[in-house]
């Protein structure tokens, strides 16, 4: 259960989205800081979920973790059967109105399945914090569906924490949509410590305005024959403020390893600030690890294509921004998900486009339009 | 004496460093099918990119008149939203656009197919049950690691949906199975039947005419148009090949 945050006292936590390898601190790429209210809660509090969650890292780092589970003031603990297949999705809901900050903790036994969903929405009253600490332990051929949904509004900051156990053979699947926030910071780091573990991450996002996107992307790669592939694609609109870091780590003995990440970013406006370091750290011989990324405009073969279908350059990046939503409302596995994803694509879109969104996907059944 | 839909007068066109398109004059009727043929390398493909506008060539004298309205000087995206449809020898993958949102946008932008999500739902669905291919496709990103069949069969399934008044279908038949080349030739017929658009075939290869009744038949070397006569003229050039006619170009003088 969330607790409302003491609105006057602030702490401020000068390290977030630290990422495993630093570069120059000139380029002011080596973390972000956040003033957060001061957690209600006097003193260092212990984690309230079982220990083994203390072992997982998250792609936040540790300052910013230990203010969500003190300030949380509550913590979640959901555990799935060995072998069973867990249908309703785990939903961590984030309200801005409400000021949610929460600590989850997912024990996923051997061979079971579960999608965790993290849903972050709505427009605080005032300038505002949420948080999310989520960590999840997959245990031997579990298999993980994670979906992120940040879909805030103007006045909202908040604080996504995410980190993944993977055991021998389990899957990790991860769905991350950043749709908006004033100040969002998004961590997830995946530790793939058994043979054969894998994780698939795709990020969408989109960020216009003055939002400020910062993300840490982490995949630890202990074990051998561990694979993982992330891919993360986005749109930065008018004055908007990304940084991305993306570091695979290919640790000793992770014989057979493969790591890919994939970056596209469109910039659609002049006052954008765009910041990425892709980093891969090896410390292996036998493994292969691979980036790749793409920034810029539409190109112009695309861009002569979608003209011929009678898209404009200007109804061009209209056309990716709907996708991005149309996207996240095809993968929102529930209601909470899907009905933040719509409300933002309302604001970003405009109504008749966010009904359409809605419509095409056949979330309107029974109604008549 | 049938309407024209197009009129291409007088045009020669080309790149900044080379002129490829001399003086070409073509008239396409109302609800006809022409064939363009030629050898490879005659310009036939940039005469289909002309007629769609392609920024990339630059029209240096004649005009083009679609539907009584002179488009030589209009973007491609006007003259798509006009009613022309230039199906690409290779279409373009577009990362991060669903094919759905991409379906859906080029629909709702043209008012005479604005419709509610539902129905257009059903339609689409329909003209991908008629193409054979899976409605799965619709999630994934437009043309990205889809075959060379798929991307015809996505081409298809775009002439079908916006049903244009003109439709150019750049050498659709390269490098199809003969499965997918009739599920094509099939998209191609129902594109006849259903909406009784004009059809300009560019090909070099007979096997996509044969399941459509052709009115005219036209042919290209280097860049000029060098013949023109009726179906039969499709059988003569299977037969006999393109020499003829650039030995004819070569006699008048007319290298390039």
């Amino acid at each position: 259960m969330a607790e409302k945050l003491a609105a006057n006292a602030a702490t401020k936590l000068s390290h977030v989205n630290v990422p495993p390898a630093q570069t120059w601190n000139y380029l002011r790429i080596n973390d972000i800081a956040f003033e957060v209210p001061a957690p209600v809660t006097k003193g260092e509090v212990l984690s309230r979920l079982p220990r083994l969650f203390d072992a997982v890292e998250t792609g936040i780092g540790t300052e910013a973790a230990s203010w969500i589970v003190s300030a949380s003031g509550d913590s979640r603990y959901v555990e799935v059967k060995a072998g069973t297949h867990r249908a309703e999705p785990i939903v961590v809901d984030v309200d801005a109105a409400a000021g949610t900050v929460c600590d989850t903790g997912v024990l996923v036994r051997e061979g079971a399945e579960a999608t965790v969903v993290v849903a972050a929405h709505g427009t605080p009253a005032e300038a505002g914090t949420t948080a999310a600490l989520v960590r999840i332990v997959a245990e031997r051929r579990a298999h993980v569906t994670l979906v992120e949904v940040v879909a805030l509004g103007k006045g909202s900051q908040h604080l996504e924490g995410i980190g993944i156990d993977a055991a021998e053979g389990a899957m990790v699947d991860v769905r991350q949509y950043a749709l908006g926030g004033e100040k969002v910071a998004m961590g997830i780091c995946t530790n793939l410590a058994g043979r054969k573990a894998r994780l698939t991450q795709d990020m969408r996002y989109l960020a216009r305005g003055s939002e400020q996107l910062d993300v840490n992307h982490v995949v630890r790669q202990r074990g051998r024959l561990t694979k993982s592939e992330i891919v993360t694609s986005g749109i930065l609109a008018d004055a908007a403020h990304k940084t991305m870091r993306e570091t695979i780590d290919l640790i000793h003995g992770a014989k057979g390893a493969e790591g890919r990440e994939i970056e596209t970013v469109l910039v659609a406006g002049d006052d954008v600030v765009n910041k990425t370091l892709p980093t891969i750290l090896c410390d292996e011989d036998d493994v292969a690890g691979n980036h790749g990324a793409s920034i810029g405009s539409i190109s112009p073969e695309q861009l002569a294509y979608l003209a011929d279908r009678g898209v404009s350059t200007a109804d061009a990046e209209a056309l990716f921004a709907r996708a991005i939503f149309d996207d996240a409302v095809i993968h929102a596995p529930e209601a909470t998900s899907r009905n933040a994803a719509l409300s933002r694509a309302e604001l970003v879109l405009g109504t008749e486009i966010a009904r359409d969104v809605a419509e095409g996907l056949g979330l309107d059944e029974g109604e008549e339009h | 004496m049938q309407d024209t839909l197009l009129t291409i007068d007088g045009l020669s066109a080309g790149t900044e460093d080379k002129p490829i398109l001399h003086d070409i004059h073509l008239e396409l009727g109302s609800g006809q099918t022409h064939v363009l043929m030629g050898p490879n390398g005659a310009g036939k493909s940039t005469l289909g990119h002309v007629i769609m506008g392609d920024p990339s060539y630059q029209v240096t004298s004649g005009s083009i008149t679609f539907d009584g309205a002179d488009i030589t000087d209009l973007t491609s995206d006007k003259r798509s939203l006009a009613g022309i449809f230039l199906s690409y020898q290779a279409p373009v993958e577009v990362p991060g656009v669903p094919l759905y949102s991409f379906l859906r946008t080029i629909c709702q932008m043209r008012p005479e197919l604005k419709t509610t999500a539902r129905k257009f739902r059903e339609r689409v669905g329909q003209i991908c049950e008629q193409l054979e291919l899976s409605d799965s496709f619709l999630m994934r990103e437009l043309n990205v690691g889809f075959s060379g069949g798929e991307k015809k069969k996505v081409e298809m399934l775009q002439l079908l949906l916006l049903q244009p008044k003109l439709a150019i279908l750049d050498e659709t038949d390269s490098g199809l199975d003969v499965d997918a080349l009739s599920i094509v030739s099939r998209g191609i017929e129902a594109y006849r039947a259903q909406c009784d658009g004009t059809l300009l075939v560019i090909t070099h290869n007979t096997r996509i005419l044969e399941r459509l009744d052709v009115d005219r038949t036209h042919v290209m070397v280097r860049g000029h148009l060098v013949a023109e006569g009726d179906a039969s003229l499709v059988g003569e050039i299977d037969a006999s090949g393109f020499s003829r006619f650039e030995d004819e170009l070569a006699a008048k003088g007319g290298v390039a």
